[in-house]
Order: structure tokens, then C-alpha cells, then sequence
């Protein structure tokens, strides 16, 4: 879902073909004429002395010392210092972190916990919010995994908490030194595309306790949003309060506290809210190496293939998604002006003249009256106690709590609650009896799926069928043309294509990134995976486009798709694996399909923004001298929205190679593989070399096209 | 180097500003006026040159005596005022107070004085973002008082608001300034408002001074085409004063002086009217050949005098000079603030004036 907020950003684009076009005579020559009469010469001479693939003997063997480094970490693990004084201590921490907040969260009474995110949601969103809220979190309850969420809501609460104490410092001295930034820019970037599977061994290494390893993963794959949104967010503070303070005398430190800050703060939030919504995405990873909670439901289905149990799982992390998501999403939009709601507070506005509406939200309004009064007395008659005691703090506690009124009585409503519900009425766990299950209507569907779309009738057609097909005819020949294609040839095709989409520097550093892919010993499984991220690529754009155009000319479409979108981005992949290996066997297609899944929420996404955006005026413009609504499609409507739709491949791009890594669990060959036999193997070296692969891969692709959308 | 004025100079632009008045520098955009009014303070470091302050180099301090500086002696008004939007109006206005480490009390009863001076007691809990833009450069002109520093820098303070608030807040401005004589530097790109606040204007033009005057010198006399662009749209009525316009007085005869003599020096001219002045100069009235000449030879001039003349003052404005013309075709005396003749001024005078 973190994605949604990223696609926002449009830059402006041109396609490769506008770049041609836009190109002098000699130009034209000069960057695509020569540079292709040489790729070609080239291609000839290497197949003339015989290159193909890039030489095993050109493996640097990186990953000796990587597990040498292993190999000593774990003889000395018991013994050395550095993890007697530091990481033994440090783990022992993060345990007593993650227990502590899991053992509170438990002991509370679920009525608590529902009235406090009811109230949460009330502050952040209004009503709509605070009731979706709580129905989220009791249909998590319903589905009978109260105890699983709230041991995920622990772990992401420690994760996104130490996320926040590391990256907000270090996101401040980004903003401060640029040197910084630049350093940790790469890093970040590794950080978000490198696969969990890579270093999940080492982290059990050096963090061994429980399940603090868990914790230090997400932390390590949700921590860079909040680094880079809190430098954004410095950085884009207005200069104008800035110097005014600067004029006013203030020191550095005086401007950062009380100007840059506050004012950053909205930033801030929104790298909160992606920080967890990463750490939820992890959720499932997390639970190889041990996280408890809804992951390891969803791994236990996995396991043994009961895909209802498992989508059970999966929709109450889509759910806790929501929740988390909704609500912080709202604090970081928080405007303290707005907080004044008039009028249909949770129905939509248009039923206004409808009189059950009305007697409804006029029952609502009395409520909030009577909350406002409420509010008001105590916070009246807690003054006048603080007065008779000390008149002057009484002065200065009246304008906060006139603005925090609101938690005042939202925290002495909870106590009260908590000592009923726990004191008198003696509840706790969520009730086990009330439950709703879909376990069974899922199975029977899959089973049914499985049993008839398969293969329909005796046809060639179906699933299976399909899959073979993708196989042969399209996985198969892009691969063996990748594997076979003289090395040299790849190395400078890349560096041309970045070329002309960036200029000397990418080109030098993509060029680069190819070579180092066979310098690592991935040459063979690049390619693998190189051919798959192709053909989802092909594959979700071929279906992504009709549905985002349709998504732009229809309106209750588009709401309706925008529902399913969001519903495909946060369940966790895992959980619709299965039924998709039923259906298309083991092997390179379910990956395919379930990247293309995955990837097709930013593709339909921003085809139809970018539809949408187009000046009104142009397409006036265009139907004034009588086009058909086609040909306003494809004249003006479609050139306009084109950049966006490149951000919309770049998107698409990075979720399908996140994916098809993900896919090496269910025979997807490839780096995927190797990163996932690191870890199921204890091939640490390899993995590693294997993930290092994957973000050379994904930051040459996410490169070129983003410079090909910017250019 | 008047004794607690300063010298600024960039680019080859020297001026020095008196205490207490307002100084106006003038220029399109790109002019470097903006530059120029940060180099005061120090918010962008000129390269060369010197800013003194009552004899003492701004551009020779260390940091901490530059913020002290900022924090009590300068302190400035911005054009898209540069409010702090999560602080309340109160806490805006206390601001430049909070941060020399004055206690909460006494800068907010500050901050509420100065809050009465611009009007907007009654605002202090809200944010910026609730009033309206002349509201809120009235905050930050109240957060620029509020330290009560002894300059005051105006970077086109009212460049951003609808004109008929700009005019408002010019004459607060003026206001203001009557109660409190601080030294001003006011930037503006708006020829008309430099003529209305300035003691002295200063004109730049790509970094470069271009003339310096008083509004009136500047409007009577450009130096070139540049400045006489910008004094076409001026109304010269409300520039032009009295003291520019007039003439010595032909005729200035005493009080004790007859008839006859004042006769015979008037045939002498062609001039109609004789001023008559006492020992000391000071204007007793005006008496014209026809009145002269039906009046007994040997009877002193004081005695003819009739005690209410109309005269007009060497700060009178052109404007209202006009409806005194109007109203008979006399000339008319111009007199200084101690009631003495300084000249006359006709409606020839008045009608090349209007027509230049």
C-alpha cells in the first residue's frame, strides 16, 4: 500500500521515441546509427571467436569470505565480546521491548483496545474512520485471530518504534550534511530492494534471541522511508520561516527545534506511515525466522497447503493494514483547523435530503454534543482543581488543554473501561465463540477451481494448458536467448539504452552493474530471472492499460477497482501462491502470475491519473474540431497521460523483480532461488552474491526507467 | 557618518540613513534591493565592503555578537511575512523574545502591548493561518516591534496584499512610526509608496544606485530617463511642495513704509502686489497698486492691511495650493514655519508645474 502515496509524484516525461524524434540529423547519426552498426559488428566478432555467456572462470568467488566471516561468527558467537558486551545485550533489549508489548497488549480487555483505535480514529479521521477502524479490528477478532494480530501488532510496534529512534536522527543529519545523504542514498536503496531471504541467516547470527531476529529484519527493511521522508521533509521547509528566524537571532539548534521540525512534522508522519506499512509487508518473511503472530499463520498454511486458513490470515493483516494504515495515514495529514466537522458526519452527503439519513446523523450530532459538553466539564473542573492547588501552572496548563481536551477525556474514558472490563466484568481474550470462518467456501472453491479450470474439457484450453504455453513459447526462448547472447554484446546494448536515456554517467555505471553480475557468478540466473521480469512486465501492461483506461472513463469502475487494487497490494503474496501453483504448477508461471498480480495496482493505477489529469481544456479543445472519442484517446488524452504511464512501467518493473524473487519458493529458478537456498541451505556466500545480483538488476532497470520517464 | 546612523555599501552603492527616519530603497526586481537590505544583517554575507552601526562594523563581528545583534539592535519584516504557521500569534510575536530567553510572563504581556500598538488584541490564540493577509504582515510587524530593536528592515513588506490594504497599512506604518521614531530601511518595488513613506529614497538599478534624494528631488529633478519613467505616473500634486515652486518676492516692502514710497517702487516693476513684511520678517500681508493707489499717499502700509491674508507654507503641497489659486488671481505668499516671507507663488507657477 506504501506504494500508492510514491505513484503520486508525476514528473514529466518524454518516451525514447519523442527523444528520437526531437533529435537533429547528426545526432540521430551519431547516437543511434553508429552505436547500432557496432552493437552489430560486435554481436558478429563475439559470435566469430566464439563468446557466449559470461566465463565461469570470471567468478570473483565473493562469497568465500562471506562465509568465512560466517563460519567465524558462529564458532565465536558464545565466546567473543562483541556479542557478549553488545549484540547479546542489545537482543536482550529488543526481547524484553517486544515482550513487554506484547504481554500489555494481551492483558488488556479487547473492549479497551477497540474503544482506544475507535477514539484514535475519531481524533485522526472523524467517524468514517473510527468505525472502519473498529470493524476492522473486530472482524480480526471474528476470524479467531485476536492473539495472532495483537502479536503482530506488538512486533510492529517495536519494529516501526526502533525504525523511528534510528531513522529520524539519521534523516536529520541527511538534511543537515548532504555528503550524508549521498553516502546513505545507495544504501537505502539496497536496503529496500535487497530480499529478505539474504540476510535473514545473518541476522539469526548476530541477534540469536527468540524473536528479536524477526524484529531486526523488518527493522531492516522498514527503516528506509523513515530516514528519507524525515530528510525530505526537513529540506522542504519553507525558507521564508527559516530566515525570518535566522533574522530573529536563533542558532541552529533553535531553528531545527522550533521551526524545521514542527514544520517537517507532516513528512515525518508520512514516512511513519510507510515505515509501517513496509514492516507489515515483511510480516510473513519475518515468520521463517521465528516472529509468531499472523505471518506464521499464513506460513502454516502454507506449509500445508490450506489456502482458506491462509487467506483467513491474509485478510486479517489486510485488515491490521487498513487499521494502521487509515490512521496513522490521517495523522500525518492532521490539520488542527479541521478538527471542526459540521453536517453528515459518516454518511455520504448526497443522501442529505433522505429523512432516515437525517435522523440518524442527527442522533450522531447529539452524541458529539454531548462529547463536546463532556469534554468541556472536565477539562472546566480539572482546572479549577489544578488552580486551588498552584494558580500560576493552572494559567499555563489552560490553552493545552483547550487543544488536548480531547485525550484528557479519551484517557479517563479508557480507564474507566479498563477497570469494568477487567475488574467487574472479568473479560479479556476476545470472545471465542463468536466466530465467522471462510475457511470451508475457500477450499471448496479452490478444490473446484482446480478440478475444472485446469483443463476444460478436453481441449487445449485451461490453466495448465496456459502454462505451458507461457513456458514454451515465451519464458523459454527469452531465456535462452539471454543466456546465449555474447556477454559483451549485453554489456554495451544496456549502455547505449542508458546512454540515450541519461547520458555517459548511467551508461558507465549500468555497463558496469552488468558486468559485476557475472564477476559475482550470477550471470546464468540474472538471465533467468532477467526473462522473467520481462515477460510479467509484457503481461501486466497488456493488462493493466485496457483496465486503467477503463478506470478513467468510468467512475463506479473505477471505485470499484481502486477497492480490489488496494485488496492485491496488502495481502502478502503467500497467501495466494498456492492457489496459483494448483492451477498453473510448479515452476516459472505461478511466479509469473503472482508478480503480474502484484504489479498490476501501480500500472492501472497511474494509466489512469495520468488519464484523468489531462487538461480538460485539450480534450475540449480536441472534440470542438470534432474527433471521435477515439481518436481523442489516442491523439491528445494518450501523449498527454504518457508520463505518468512510464512512472506507471517503473513502478510495475520494480514490484515484478520484488516478486519474482519471492516466486523462487515455488520453483522459480534463478537469483530468486539461490537468495532463497541461502537460506534454506545455509548457503550464506551465495545468497548473499545472489542478492547483490538482484539490486544491481533492480537499480539498473529502476534507473533507466525513471530516466527514460524524466528525460 | 551621522552619529547613530549606518553606512551601507554594496556595489559600489554607498548611503548612510539618519536615526529615526525612513529609508527607501527603490528597484525593479533583479535591482539587488532584497540583497542589499539582507546584507544589513548579515543574512546573506556581503563580499566586500562595510556596514557601520553607529561607527561599528557589522562585517568585523563574530558570531555571537551577530546575534545579538539580531536579537535586540535589527530586526525585520518580510514580504510573504515569514510567520511561523504552527505557533500561535501570540507565540509568533514573542518569538524573537522566547529566543534571548526571556521568561513566558513577561514576553507574552510584551507580545500583548505590541499585539494593542497594530491592532490585534484579541487574535493571540489563533494561527496564521486564520487571518488574513494584511492581518498577518500586522503580526509580523508587531513580531519585528516586539524586541523594540533600533532599526527596523521592511523587505517589500506590503508587496504581497490587494492594494486597497497595502494603502491602509502604509498609513499605519505612519503612523507607528510617529509613535516610535525608529530608523526604518523599507524595500519596495512601488515608486508611489517610496514617495509616500521615504525620507530619503534610494534608486537602484542592477545593483547599482541610480540617484538618492528626497521624494521631491527625485520627482522634480531625475537624473535620467530611468527615474523619469517612474516619476511619469507620480500625481506631482501630492510630491511637489510649495518651497520648490516659488520665487523671491519682487516687492517686499515694511510695514512702516508710506504709501507713496511702495508706489514708486512698484512703477518701477512690472509687478501688481507688494508684500509687506515686519523688522523681522515675519509676513504681515499683501497689498496690490489699485489698493495702494486709492489709499492716502503719506498713511503707513499697516494701517491698510486687512489681518487675514492667504498664504500658504513651504511644506504645502502642490494639491492643496491649487483650490487657494482658484480662488482669486493674487499671487500667494509662501511663508516658513516661523511665519517669515520666503516667496510667492502664482498660477503661471502652479500651471507649469501641473503641466511639466
Amino acid at each position: 500500500m506504501w506504494t500508492i502515496r510514491k505513484e503520486l509524484r508525476t514528473p514529466v516525461v518524454h518516451p525514447l521515441a519523442i527523444y528520437i524524434n526531437a533529435m537533429p540529423p547528426t545526432d540521430i547519426k551519431r547516437h543511434i546509427f553508429w552505436p547500432l552498426l557496432g552493437l552489430g559488428l560486435l554481436l558478429i566478432i563475439a559470435w566469430g571467436l566464439a563468446i557466449g555467456p559470461f566465463p565461469a572462470a570470471g567468478n570473483l568467488h565473493l562469497d568465500v569470505p562471506i562465509d568465512a566471516l560466517q563460519g567465524w561468527v558462529i564458532a565465536n558467537r558464545l565466546t567473543h565480546p562483541l556479542f557478549l558486551w553488545f549484540f547479546d545485550p542489545l537482543s536482550n533489549a529488543i526481547d524484553f521491548g517486544l515482550r513487554s508489548t506484547e504481554d500489555f497488549l494481551l492483558w488488556l480487555p479487547w473492549p479497551v483496545l477497540m474503544l482506544a483505535i475507535f477514539l484514535l480514529g475519531q481524533r485522526g479521521g472523524g467517524l468514517r474512520l473510527a468505525l472502519l477502524a473498529t470493524i476492522s479490528l473486530l472482524f480480526m477478532g471474528l476470524l479467531g485471530l485476536w492473539t495472532a494480530s495483537l502479536q503482530t501488532l506488538a512486533l510492529m510496534s517495536i519494529s516501526v518504534f526502533i525504525c523511528l529512534i534510528i531513522g529520524i536522527p539519521l534523516g536529520i543529519f541527511a538534511a543537515r550534511y548532504p555528503r550524508l545523504d549521498t553516502t546513505l542514498r545507495p544504501i537505502l536503496d539496497a536496503m529496500q530492494t535487497m530480499p529478505a531471504f539474504v540476510y535473514l541467516i545473518p541476522v539469526l547470527l548476530f541477534f540469536g534471541i527468540a524473536r528479536v531476529p524477526s524484529v531486526v529484519a523488518t527493522v531492516i527493511y522498514a527503516l528506509p522511508p523513515a530516514i528519507r521522508l524525515t530528510t525530505l521533509g526537513i529540506r522542504h521547509v519553507p525558507l521564508a520561516p527559516i530566515e525570518a528566524a535566522r533574522s530573529f537571532g536563533a542558532t541552529r539548534q533553535q531553528i531545527l527545534w522550533g521551526i524545521q521540525l514542527p514544520l517537517a512534522l507532516p513528512s515525518i508522519m508520512a514516512g511513519v506511515n510507510q515505515t509501517i506499512m513496509m514492516a507489515l509487508g515483511i510480516v510473513v518473511i519475518a515468520a521463517i525466522i521465528g516472529a509468531g503472530g499472523l505471518g506464521k499463520e499464513v506460513l502454516n498454511a502454507l506449509q500445508r497447503l490450506k489456502v482458506g486458513q491462509g487467506l483467513e490470515a491474509g485478510l486479517a493483516i489486510v485488515a491490521l493494514a487498513i487499521i494502521l494504515d487509515r490512521i496513522s495515514y490521517a495523522f500525518s495529514r492532521f490539520d488542527r483547523r479541521n478538527i471542526v466537522q459540521v453536517g453528515f458526519r459518516l454518511l455520504p452527503r448526497h443522501l442529505e435530503t433522505f429523512p432516515p439519513a437525517q435522523w440518524l446523523e442527527r442522533g450522531i450530532d447529539y452524541l458529539y454534543r454531548l462529547g463536546q459538553w463532556l469534554t468541556q466539564s472536565v477539562t472546566k473542573s480539572c482546572l479549577i482543581f489544578v488552580k486551588a492547588l498552584h494558580a500560576p501552572t493552572a494559567d499555563d496548563l489552560a490553552p493545552i488543554l483547550q487543544e488536548r481536551g480531547f485525550w484528557l477525556i479519551s484517557l479517563i474514558i479508557l480507564t474507566i473501561t479498563l477497570f469494568i472490563s477487567k475488574y467487574i466484568l472479568q473479560i479479556s481474550q476476545f470472545p471465542a465463540t463468536w466466530t465467522i470462518s471462510i475457511r470451508q467456501p475457500t477450499d471448496t472453491a479452490v478444490v473446484w477451481m482446480r478440478d475444472n479450470l485446469y483443463q476444460i474439457g478436453d481441449w487445449p484450453i485451461g490453466t495448465g494448458p496456459l502454462s505451458d504455453f507461457v513456458t514454451l513459447y515465451a519464458l523459454n526462448p527469452l531465456r535462452d536467448v539471454l543466456m546465449t547472447v555474447p556477454w559483451p554484446f549485453l554489456v554495451m546494448l544496456t549502455a547505449w539504452l542508458a546512454f540515450l536515456a541519461a547520458g555517459k554517467r548511467l551508461a558507465v555505471l549500468s555497463g558496469l552493474g552488468i558486468i559485476t553480475l557475472g564477476l559475482l557468478g550470477m550471470w546464468e540466473q540474472s538471465m533467468n530471472t532477467l526473462s522473467q521480469v520481462i515477460v510479467s512486465v509484457i503481461f501486466s501492461l497488456i493488462i493493466a492499460l485496457p483496465i486503467g483506461i477503463m478506470a478513467a472513463h468510468n467512475d463506479t469502475f473505477e471505485i470499484l477497482i481502486r477497492l480490489v487494487l488496494d485488496f492485491l497490494q496488502t495481502i502478502p503474496i503467500f497467501v495466494y501462491l498456492v492457489p496459483v501453483i494448483m492451477l498453473f504448477n510448479i515452476g516459472r508461471v505461478p511466479g509469473v502470475i503472482a508478480s503480474i498480480v502484484y504489479a498490476l495496482p501501480p500500472a492501472i493505477r497511474l494509466t489512469n491519473l495520468g488519464l484523468r489529469q489531462v487538461d480538460p481544456g485539450l480534450i475540449e479543445a480536441a472534440l470542438a474540431y470534432g474527433s471521435t472519442p477515439a481518436q481523442t484517446l489516442w491523439k491528445v488524452k494518450f501523449p498527454l497521460a504518457l508520463p505518468s504511464i512510464m512512472l506507471g512501467i517503473n513502478q510495475t518493473v520494480m514490484m515484478v523483480l520484488a516478486t519474482v524473487i519471492t516466486a523462487g519458493l515455488v520453483g522459480g529458478g534463478g537469483l530468486g532461488l539461490e537468495a532463497i537456498n541461502g537460506l534454506t541451505r545455509n548457503q550464506t556466500g551465495r545468497g548473499f552474491e545472489a542478492g547483490l545480483a538482484i539490486v544491481i538488476l533492480a537499480m539498473i532497470m529502476d534507473r533507466l526507467t525513471q530516466a527514460l520517464a524524466k528525460s | 557618518m551621522a552619529q547613530s546612523g549606518h553606512v551601507v555599501a554594496v556595489q559600489d552603492v554607498s548611503f548612510e540613513v539618519r536615526t529615526g527616519e525612513i529609508f527607501v530603497v527603490m528597484g525593479l526586481s533583479g535591482s539587488g534591493k532584497s540583497t542589499l537590505v539582507r546584507c544589513i544583517s548579515r543574512l546573506i554575507e556581503p563580499t566586500y565592503g562595510h556596514i557601520l552601526l553607529k561607527g561599528q562594523d557589522l562585517l568585523a563581528m563574530n558570531d555571537k555578537q551577530l546575534r545579538d545583534l539580531r536579537r535586540h539592535k535589527i530586526s525585520m519584516v518580510f514580504q510573504h511575512f515569514g510567520l511561523f504557521p504552527h505557533r500561535r500569534i501570540i507565540d509568533n510575536v514573542a518569538y524573537g523574545l522566547e529566543i534571548q530567553g526571556m521568561d513566558k510572563a513577561t514576553r507574552h504581556q510584551r507580545a500583548h502591548e505590541v499585539l494593542k500598538l497594530v491592532s490585534l488584541t484579541g487574535w493571540e490564540n489563533h494561527y496564521p493561518g486564520e487571518l488574513s493577509g494584511g492581518m498577518q504582515q500586522r503580526v509580523g510587524i508587531a513580531r519585528a516591534l516586539a524586541v523594540d530593536p533600533e532599526i527596523m528592515l521592511f523587505d517589500e513588506p506590503f508587496s504581497a496584499l490587494d492594494p486597497l490594504i497595502r494603502r491602509e497599512m502604509q498609513d499605519e506604518l505612519l503612523n507607528l512610526q510617529k509613535l516610535m521614531h525608529k530608523t526604518i530601511v523599507f524595500i519596495t518595488h512601488d515608486f508611489l509608496e517610496a514617495i509616500k513613506l521615504g525620507n530619503h529614497i534610494a534608486i537602484m538599478k542592477d545593483g547599482a544606485l541610480v540617484q538618492l534624494g528626497t521624494p521631491e528631488q527625485i520627482v522634480s529633478q531625475p537624473v535620467n530617463d530611468y527615474v523619469r519613467e517612474f516619476t511619469k505616473d507620480v500625481p506631482r500634486t501630492k510630491v511637489i511642495t510649495a518651497n520648490s515652486l516659488m520665487q523671491p518676492c519682487p516687492v517686499v516692502a515694511l510695514a512702516q513704509d508710506t504709501v507713496m514710497q511702495t508706489c514708486l517702487r512698484l512703477a518701477q516693476t512690472p509687478d501688481q502686489v507688494a508684500f509687506v513684511v515686519a523688522e523681522n520678517q515675519q509676513f504681515k500681508g499683501m497689498l496690490s497698486l489699485a489698493e495702494l493707489q486709492s489709499a492716502p499717499p503719506h498713511s503707513q502700509l499697516h494701517t491698510l492691511i486687512v489681518p487675514f491674508q492667504r498664504f500658504a507654507t513651504t511644506t504645502t503641497f502642490l494639491e492643496q495650493l491649487i483650490p487657494l489659486a482658484v480662488q482669486t488671481a493674487a499671487p500667494i505668499a509662501v511663508l516658513n514655519s516661523e511665519q517669515q516671507l520666503r516667496g510667492f507663488i502664482d498660477r503661471t507657477m502652479i500651471m507649469l508645474a501641473l503641466g511639466n
